[in-house]
Formats: structure tokens, sequence, C-alpha cells
């Protein structure tokens, strides 16, 4: 073999403390290494064309750049060296950048590290292979997980580009948080009546199928044809059937249930369609809350409904769909506040969240619009919000600025000085952050023209006194205390990843942060497309955002999965595993361990054997790691490949 | 009836369904039975179940798969016929297991040492079990020892004396000798520290003449002739005399039974220079029991080992 390697400075990124000339240098006497060199920028294109001139020139057959990490650019060498004429597993990628010199400070043990991960790379390189990879057919079906208004326009997106969708909803209704909004800020435009005809579009459009009160159960395949489980939960109520009349919801007798979509303001009854402009608009049964299924009788719905549609046998249905892309878009829930003592840690009822609020403005919520203390129903005239609750606070482990609550809060002060005009606001604020297009103006607005009063500070304690709540708290800028008797104080509670973000991103195989937020692929490059291929990322379970962010990202999720399955093939990656028959014992162990259920046994003259099917295998070679005699190995990472690195590292 | 005609008759009963019956019958000398594969009723001639029946007859089961095979089994023998039909090495409708109450075997090395000057244990002329003692014919005269002092370790810790999943027992259920295995040993051997450790190991693999006797006495090393120690591609272990060699070779042998040995111990009985091999195993087993909480041979479980689970029901990950 003829290999050359090529000593990235990276400008001063690995320049400034790797002598990347000495590395070069050290280079040329490994095994095999017939050119050696140091480059200023190796992915730039004078950079690539180096590579491909001394490829020629030197008749060289593998390649080793040392550089930054694999992630970034060995994609762009890979194809370099192709367009050089040689096979793109016949390059090996040196990470000596976050490896080596922005971790370490002294140039001569950086100089001595960055030499020997050459080495390592050159002396797998020596065992590399030619790979060739494999064309398969895709499904052109996308599914979108969530019905929040960024997976609402994923999916019409993609279903406008003509690939069939299938939307799976948690919730009897899609919409999500938005549809839970009265208005939307900058502009205070009506949230439903911007989003309901979206929700509609989905329910119409030829190309989406909608499975609402469902959930993902499970996922097998890869990119391009992975085979969905959905669990449709038990309705109690055949939605064939049921017209959305609302008959049930007027008789059902129990009235007390809990009202998720209205936040808990106001109880609902056991059977119900969430809100007036729900989609699907059909009624469900809430099991805990229903008398029927804790009492043993009652049946008011069934003998109400005329198309009786009501199924009190009802079982949760299993769906397999298959479908070649995937967007996740599950969306986030508000923090638990009630954690927090100083705000009364829920003992108060006239002390709510931000989304209740919300629910309260809403001229479809269960106030009819009428903002009231839910203590005794009456108007208030003092209202307190207290922004950077459960944000920004590492003593519960939320450390991060949730983004969009000093907007909210600060059209919830205008809202409320709409609706109730001798009122007066005031926001406990740490920091107003309003980047954004019309936003900073927007809390000017409130201030200069609403009236708001800003105080900046915390808010130390809630306290009842006599039908009002007195809160106490810091005014910075004074330099004082204040005390503010309010008739109703709103929390801006921060956001959180969907419950179950982590359980899902383990059936969708994808990474999630330390908070339950899906990774991206690339924080800066690859804002929608995670690391594992096919799954795509919209809305705030990749990081919370408002509205038009995660429209944006919704749109963009759509696009690349467009673009994936625009292609007719794809190729297959071939750093897959094989098996080396004749040292197979089928002792099965393989089949055991592989979690993408990609080896079969097969009947070999007679013996047992294990047979990889090279679409289904993902190449994460625990059945490498697991075949006791070796006989089945990952495609470009052998064992060999890896002893000879281990071996080049502890040569002594 | 004795045990041994109740085992006769048993092995009678179920050969016409059967290639052969696997028990124990004379060996090279006295002190030592052998394997004895039975396929008619001459064969039972010498045929023995006792104190000398020290080979685990399970070992053949996998070399003898699509036939159906009849084994005369020990407790820790038929933990093995369990282990190897977990993980599909073998079918269970494939195997016979005839069961007896085992009361412990010998270990000839302990013998020996028993003996002293009295005579090598090749030149024991017989042996006859007499009560609690061992009484020996040495050509310096008869050498009486107590039983418990020549039997192996592995039978004083032994929790499974009956083979739990026997077809046909014979005989009362015996009690176990331990209720459970505490691996006090281990614990006691591992406090010495790694240092200790390390220098113990260098001195006894030096003395390893890497001819494999641990490997092919091993009933769930199925591998054979695809043994990664003899294997170039990939190439793992060098053919080289060396300690570090023959070390990795018995970390290998160790870790590929890593939730899979039973304890049985041929590897360490076998084991023409007497290196104590089995305390890699049982290192190893201990942690997996306390990590997954379980053992070897006894349930239907996979081996946590080569299971995949996203999460682990016995580690709780997330609280880290």
């Amino acid at each position: 073999m003829r290999i050359g390697v090529f000593i990235c400075h990276c400008g001063s990124n690995i320049a400034g403390t790797v002598d990347c000339a000495g590395v070069a240098q050290r280079a040329a006497a490994y095994p095999d290494v017939v050119y050696s060199t140091d480059i200023m920028y190796a992915c730039a294109e004078p950079g690539q064309d180096a590579v491909i001139a001394a490829v020629k020139e030197h008749g060289l057959t593998g390649v080793v750049v040392a550089s930054c990490t694999p992630r970034m650019h060995e994609p762009t060498f890979r194809k370099a060296v192709e367009r050089a004429g040689i096979n793109r597993y016949m390059f090996e990628m040196a990470n000596i950048r976050e490896h080596v010199s922005w971790i370490g400070k002294d140039v001569e043990a950086n100089t001595n590290k960055a030499a020997e991960l050459v080495r390592m790379a050159a002396a797998k390189l020596r065992l590399n292979r030619e790979l060739k990879p494999k064309s398969f057919p895709v499904t052109k079906r996308v599914l979108v997980i969530g019905g929040g208004v960024a997976g609402i326009q994923a999916a019409l997106d993609a279903a406008d580009a003509g690939l069939e969708v299938v939307m799976v909803e948690k919730q009897p209704t899609i919409g999500g948080k938005m549809a839970k909004l009265d208005k939307t800020f900058p502009t205070v435009d009506c949230s439903s009546c911007i989003l309901g005809p979206r929700m509609v579009d989905v329910a119409q459009h030829p190309n989406i199928t909608l499975y609402a009160y469902s959930e993902l159960e499970e996922v097998s395949g890869y990119v391009g044809n992975f085979d969905v489980k959905i669990r449709k939960k038990a309705t109690y109520v055949n939605w064939d059937k049921c017209t959305g009349c609302g008959l049930c919801t007027e008789k059902c007798p129990s009235k007390k249930s809990y009202d998720r979509f209205n936040e808990g303001v106001g109880p609902t009854t056991a059977i119900l369609i969430p809100f007036p402009q729900a989609i699907p608009k059909k009624a469900s049964i809430e099991r805990d809350y229903c008398r029927l299924f804790n009492q043993g009788k009652c049946g008011v719905c069934a003998k109400v409904c005329p198309t009786g549609a009501i199924d009190y046998a009802m079982q949760d249905e299993i769906v397999e769909v298959k479908v070649g892309g995937i967007v996740a878009a599950t969306g986030y829930d508000l923090v638990d506040w009630t954690v927090y003592g100083e705000y009364g840690a829920g003992r108060y009822p006239d002390v709510v969240t931000s989304l209740q609020y919300e629910r309260m403005l809403s001229a479809s919520g269960p106030t009819g619009g009428h903002i009231k203390r839910p203590s005794d129903g009456k108007e208030p005239k003092d209202v307190v919000f207290i922004q950077c609750v459960a944000s920004r606070d590492p003593s519960i482990g939320r450390p991060y600025c949730s983004g969009f609550c000093c907007m909210y809060t600060a059209k919830q002060a205008i809202l409320t000085k709409d609706h109730i005009p001798d009122s007066q606001s005031y926001v406990f604020y740490m920091d107003i952050r309003s980047p954004g297009k019309g936003y900073d103006e927007f809390t000017r607005r409130v201030q200069e023209e609403y009236g708001a009063r800003y105080v900046r500070g915390r808010v130390s304690m809630i306290y009842p006194k006599g039908g009002k709540l007195v809160v106490r708290g810091a005014d910075t800028l004074m330099g004082g205390q204040v005390e503010v008797e309010a008739d109703l104080v709103v929390l801006a509670v921060g956001g959180e990843a969907a419950a179950g973000s982590p359980a899902l991103a383990e059936k969708l195989r994808i990474s999630y942060d330390g908070y339950g937020f899906f990774m991206e692929g690339h924080p800066k490059l690859k804002p929608v497309e995670t690391n594992t291929a096919g799954v795509f990322l919209a809305g705030a379970c990749q990081g919370l955002k408002d509205i038009p962010s995660s429209v944006a990202q919704g749109s963009a999720a759509a696009a690349k999965a467009i673009g994936l399955l625009s292609r007719n093939m794809l190729d297959s990656d071939p750093q897959i595993a094989f098996v080396s028959v004749n040292r197979c014992v089928g002792c099965r162990k393989c089949i055991e361990v592989c979690p993408f259920k990609a080896i079969r046994e097969i009947d070999m003259r007679g013996q047992p054997k294990a047979e990889v099917i090279e679409t289904v295998c993902q190449g994460c070679g625990l059945c490498n790691a697991t075949c006791p005699q070796g006989a089945i190995q990952l495609s470009h990472f052998t064992d060999n490949q890896i002893l000879a690195e281990v071996e080049a590292l502890c040569r002594f | 009836m004795s045990i041994q005609d109740e085992l006769k008759s048993a092995i009678m009963a179920a050969l016409p369904d059967l290639s052969c019956v696997i028990g124990w019958g004379p060996g090279p000398e006295p002190l030592r039975a052998a394997p004895l594969f039975i396929r008619g009723e001459a064969d039972l001639e010498g045929f023995t179940a006792g104190f000398l029946s020290v080979n685990n007859p399970a070992l053949y089961l996998p070399s003898l798969k699509g036939s159906k095979v009849g084994i005369v089994a020990k407790g820790c023998d038929a933990r093995s016929v369990g282990q190897l039909v977990t993980e599909t090495l073998i079918k269970r409708e494939e195997v016979h297991v005839i069961g007896y109450p085992c009361g412990g075997v010998i270990d000839v090395d302990k013998v020996a040492a028993g003996l002293a000057d009295a005579c090598e244990p090749g030149e024991v002329g017989a042996l006859r079990e007499d009560g609690d003692d061992v009484v020996l014919d040495t050509p310096k005269g008869e050498v009486r020892l107590a039983k418990k002092d020549v039997t192996a370790d592995k039978c004083g810790r032994c929790t499974f004396p009956n083979a739990e999943n026997a077809d046909v027992f014979v005989g009362i259920r015996r009690a176990p000798a331990a209720a459970e295995d505490t691996y006090a040993d281990i614990a006691e051997f591992e406090a010495r520290g790694t240092e200790e450790l390390k220098a113990f190991w260098e001195k006894e693999m030096s003395r390893c003449i890497r001819c494999y006797a641990c490997r092919n006495a091993c009933p769930l090393c199925v591998c054979r002739d695809h043994c990664i120690a003899a294997s170039r591609e990939p190439h793992w272990v060098s053919q080289a005399d060396d300690v570090p060699d023959k070390l990795f070779f018995q970390v290998i042998h160790a870790v590929h039974l890593s939730g899979r040995c039973t304890g049985c111990g041929e590897c360490e009985r076998a084991c023409p220079l007497g290196i104590p091999v089995l305390k890699l195993k049982r290192a190893l087993s201990r942690r997996v029991e306390n990590l997954f909480g379980y053992k070897a041979g006894i349930g239907t479980e996979t081996p946590p080992l080569l299971t995949f689970a996203i999460e682990e029901s016995t580690i709780k990950e997330r609280d880290w």
C-alpha cells in the first residue's frame, strides 16, 4: 500500500499547539507511508486539490488526513479521495483538533500525541479494504410524531410535496400548545384563527393519515424503510360513527373530570371533545373519570348517542405502517412549578400558570374569555406576573432560559389591559430577552403604552392577606424591597422536554441531552437532522423555541424528509457486519444481542450459521464484540484493524 | 436396590429411545473414573456413579446434537445441561437427564497431599468408601483419609447436589452442602490487592503449557476448533510462549464464560499443572450475580450479557 499523510493546521486551531510539520516528518517514517506533508486548511478547496494532486503524483492507494473530528469532515475527505480515484473507505482520519490541540497547551506533548494518532490511523488504513455500498428502494412515506404547530407544518409541507404522511398525536386532538393560546406575540393575532385552518388542512389533506390519541409503540428498520407500530389508545368511542355532535358531553354526569386541554381551569366531563375546533372533532372517554368504568353503572353517553358510537369494550389497537423518514415534533411541557415554596407550592388558587391564564383569556376557554380569580370568580384588578419560574434556575436542574416567557408575559400584560381597562399589571423579571423581529418593540410597548410596571428582581414570597396575595420581592434597580397586593399572580413557567421524551428517543435510537431534549446532528450545521439517518427534529422537542421558529423548523424538517425521499433508491452503508462462515459455530449469540434483529440463522449443509441481513444491519458492532470466536466482524472496524491501532499505540 | 442398580435400571429403561447414555466407568487408574458411553447392557459393566464421578458428561452433548442422548448427571452437570439448553446450544428434547443425589466427588490432588510419602496417587491399588472415610490400598499398606479432606472444593459450596432438571431422578434428594454460594473464597482472594494478584497470576501463568485442557474440558466452550486462541483472522492472541499472552487467553476464556459459567470446575480439574483458573471465572460469576442477579444454568433466562436491553432492569443507569 502507498499511503499519503496530510497534517492539517486548521489555521491556528491545530498549528497553535501542535508542530504540524514535525508530525508530518515523523509520519513519513511509518510503515507504507510514501508521502507526508502539512497543509494549511485540508478541507478548503486548495487543500482538497492538494490531496487529489498528491494521490495522482505519488500513486497513493490510501490517504490519512489528520485534522478535526470525523463527524465534521470525514464525508468531505471521502468524497475528495473518491474524486482522486481511490475507494472512499481507503481513507482514515486522525482527530488532532478536538482530541489534541483544543484540549492541551503543551506543544511537545501535543505533537507526540498527534503523531501517535496518525500512526494509529495509518496502521488501521493498511488493513482497510475497498467497500462498496449497495442500493435499496425507499418507502415514500413520512411519519410525523406530534401534532403541534411544528408537526402540522412538517406534515403539510411534506404532504404538499407529494409524500404520504402519517401523523401520530398523543392527545385526542392535534394543535398542541399553540391551540391553547389565546393570542400570539408580537402581533397579538388570534392563535386559533391562524392555527385552526392548518389543523383543518391536516384533516382534509388526501396525503395525510392522522392517528390521534395514539402513541408510538415501536420502531424498527432503518432509513428509507422504518417499520413503525402505532398504539391507537382506546377512546371507547367509535370514531367512524362519531359525528362530534357533543350530545354525550352535555349529558355526561361525571362533571368533575380534570380538563387537560384547559389546564385544569374548571372541570369537564369524562366524555369530551377537547375544544370546539378540535381535529378530529370526536369524543373520547377519560377512563379514570368515567362512572361506568369506576362505579360499574351509568352508560348515559351510550344511551344518548344518536349514532351508537359508544363502545365500552374498545381495546387499544396496534397499527403497523412502513415509512421512509420520521419527523419527531413532540414539543414541550411546563415544568412542575409547585416545587417552589415561595410561590405557595400550589396552595393558593389565585396563583396560576401562564398557560392557565391563557385559557382564561381565550373566548373558547372555560371562563368564556373573562379573567376571573379561581378562588372567588371575581375580576382581578392588580395582576402580578413573575418571570423565570423554573427557568434559569440551576437549583432545580433547569439552568437554561426558556426563551419565550418574556414575550408571552408582555403579551399577557397587554391582553390584561385589553380585557380589564382599569387593571394594573406588574412584571417581576430577571432580564428582558426579546431578540426577534418586532420583539423588543413589543416589550417596550407593554410598558410605555399599556403601563405595565416592570420590576427587575426576584420574588421571595407570596402570602395571602385578606382575600389578596401579597407578593414580596426585590427591586434591584431601586435597591429596595417591594410589596404588591395582587388579586391574581401569573407564573411565567418555563418549559422542559415533553414527558416521555427520553423513552421516545430510545425507541427512535436518537440522542437526548441531560434535560430530555433531542440532540440535533450538529448545533449549527445540522439543526434538524439527528445522528440517526432518516430521523429529523422539528419544534421544541429539540430545544425550547417560539412559534415562528417551530414553524420554520417544521418546514426545514419536511424539506429534509422530502430531499431524502425524493430518491427512489438509497445507498446502504457498507460498514456493516459480515460472517466468516467457516469460523461460525452457529451458537446464536449474535442473534440474541442484535438490537436490530439484523442477524438470522441459516442452514448451511446441515450446520447452523449466522447470516447478516445487510439492509437491516446498522453496524453497531455488538455482535462483533459478543462472538466468542470472532467469526462475525464489522467491515471497516474489524478486530484486526482495531488491534493494529492498539498495537500502533502500545509499541513498547 | 442400591443407587447404582437403580441407575442401571433407569439407563436400561431409557436406552431404547436414546443413541447412548453418558455416565462413568473404569478409568486409567483406581482413583479416576472415565466417561462411559453406554449403548447396550454390556456397556454397563463397570458403570459407576458416586465419589469418583468427577467428569462432567455434559461436555459431550453439543457434539452429539441431532440425536437424543441420555446423561447421568450430578447437580453441577445438570446445571451445564440447563445452560446449554438456555443458550440453544443443545435442544432440551434431545437430552434425557437421569439424576441422582450427589454427595461430592474426589479431588485427586488432595488425595496426593493426604498420601504424603506413602505413594503417588497412581500407585494406589484400590479405593474403598467406609463411612466418613476413604480407605486406600497403597504399596505401604492401607491409608485412611477423611472423605471431607479429599472432596473437591466446589462440593463444599454446592447448592444444587440434585439434578434439578432431571427427567428421571433416582434415590432420595440430598440437602445442599451450602444454602448459597457466598463467593467468600473469591472475596478473600481479591482482597489481596492488585499488585499481589498480578504477581500471583504472572507466577501461575508462567507454568501454563498452553495445552488448552482447561478449554477442552469446559462444557460451555463450544467453539472448539474455531477458538479465538488459534486464529490469525482475527489475531487476538499470538502463539508466543509468554506470560502476557497466556494470561490474555485465560482472561478471554473467563470473559467468554461470564454469565455462562456454572462453576463445574472442570477447567481447573483438567489443568495438568494445577493452575487455579476457576478463580477467574468465579470472580466474573460473582459480579454477574451481583449486577444482574443471574445464576447460570438454573432458569431459562438468556444470560444477561447475551441480550440487548436499552435499560437493564437491575441497573439503574439513570440514577447514576
